[in-house]
């Protein structure tokens, strides 16, 4: 078993908890962190975080694909707009 | 430039010495501008149809434009915008899909009238669409998941979308010192 394996997915203890609250929760919630080296578990999907990107939270749905990504990886730190043309929006 | 045009691409220097040029696609599929028939500049002038294109690298093309047929009528368009009208893009397949175009500009609302702001940009980090807001009472710009609870209501017609923005909690019990 390599290293990595038995070390398992690294965590900060804290979103386990607030991930816990946010689901007891029945409202619309966007829990705010700042541990954007965190990996997503599939406990997280369906909840939505704020990311911090070094200005201001970006906000991240988690779904069922970006289990085992990091957050850091869905929070640019530096945003380059282009431009909408035909791009298409789609509300989830 | 009025709302109901859309930029399309941005036509760049010649390419070789028989009237084919660069031209740099904001399109999803880069070469599917070329399936949106004429195009015009911004003031609406000059009329482009594009006769052939292929892909040079990520959303940059090689067009040859009608009635543009050697290097120097190719440079004096170099730098031209290339807009489309809104009716020109075909309508959505999808419920719950919309133009990027016809988001930005609208009025975001509260459930009971009160003006939010804005929308300044939607933007996708791989994490589904986000709508950058600019608030009515000014500041920095807040950004609101496009989702059903979020975004109840979207109403093109009158040019409004109905928020309803997440509380937000903080997910430590202090920020880190480095990020305040």
């Amino acid at each position: 078993m390599t290293r990595s394996v038995w070390k398992g997915p690294f965590v900060d203890g804290y979103l386990l908890k607030k991930a816990d609250a946010a689901r007891a929760s029945t409202r619309s919630e966007v829990i705010k962190i700042w541990s954007r080296r965190s990996t997503i578990l599939p406990q997280f999907v369906g909840l939505t975080f704020g990311v911090y990107n070094g200005q201001k939270h970006i906000p991240v749905a988690v779904s069922e694909e970006m289990v085992g990504h990091k957050f850091g990886e869905f929070a640019p730190t530096r945003t380059f707009y282009g431009h909408a043309a035909d791009k298409k929006a789609k509300r989830r | 430039m009025t709302r109901d045009l859309i930029l399309m691409g941005v036509l760049g220097a010649p390419h070789g010495v028989r009237g084919e040029m660069r031209l740099k696609s904001f399109t999803e599929e880069p070469l599917a501008i070329a399936d949106y028939g004429v195009l015009s500049d911004e003031p609406g002038q000059r009329q482009f149809t594009i006769l052939s294109a292929r892909l040079v690298k990520d959303d940059m093309l090689v067009v040859r434009l009608e009635g543009v047929s050697d290097r120097d009528k190719a440079a004096a368009l170099t730098n031209t915008r290339l807009y489309a009208t809104r009716d020109q893009l075909p309508p959505v397949e999808e419920d719950d899909e919309f133009y990027q175009a016809d988001l930005v500009g609208l009025a975001v609302e509260a459930e009971n009238g009160e003006p939010i702001g804005t929308v300044l940009a939607v933007l996708d980090f791989g994490a589904g669409d986000i709508l950058e807001v600019q608030p009515a009472s000014g500041g920095r710009p807040i950004m609101l998941p496009f989702t059903k609870a979020v975004i109840p209501t979207v109403d093109l017609a009158a040019g409004r979308l109905v928020a309803v923005p997440p509380v937000e909690t903080s997910g430590e019990e202090e920020p880190p010192e480095e990020a305040v």
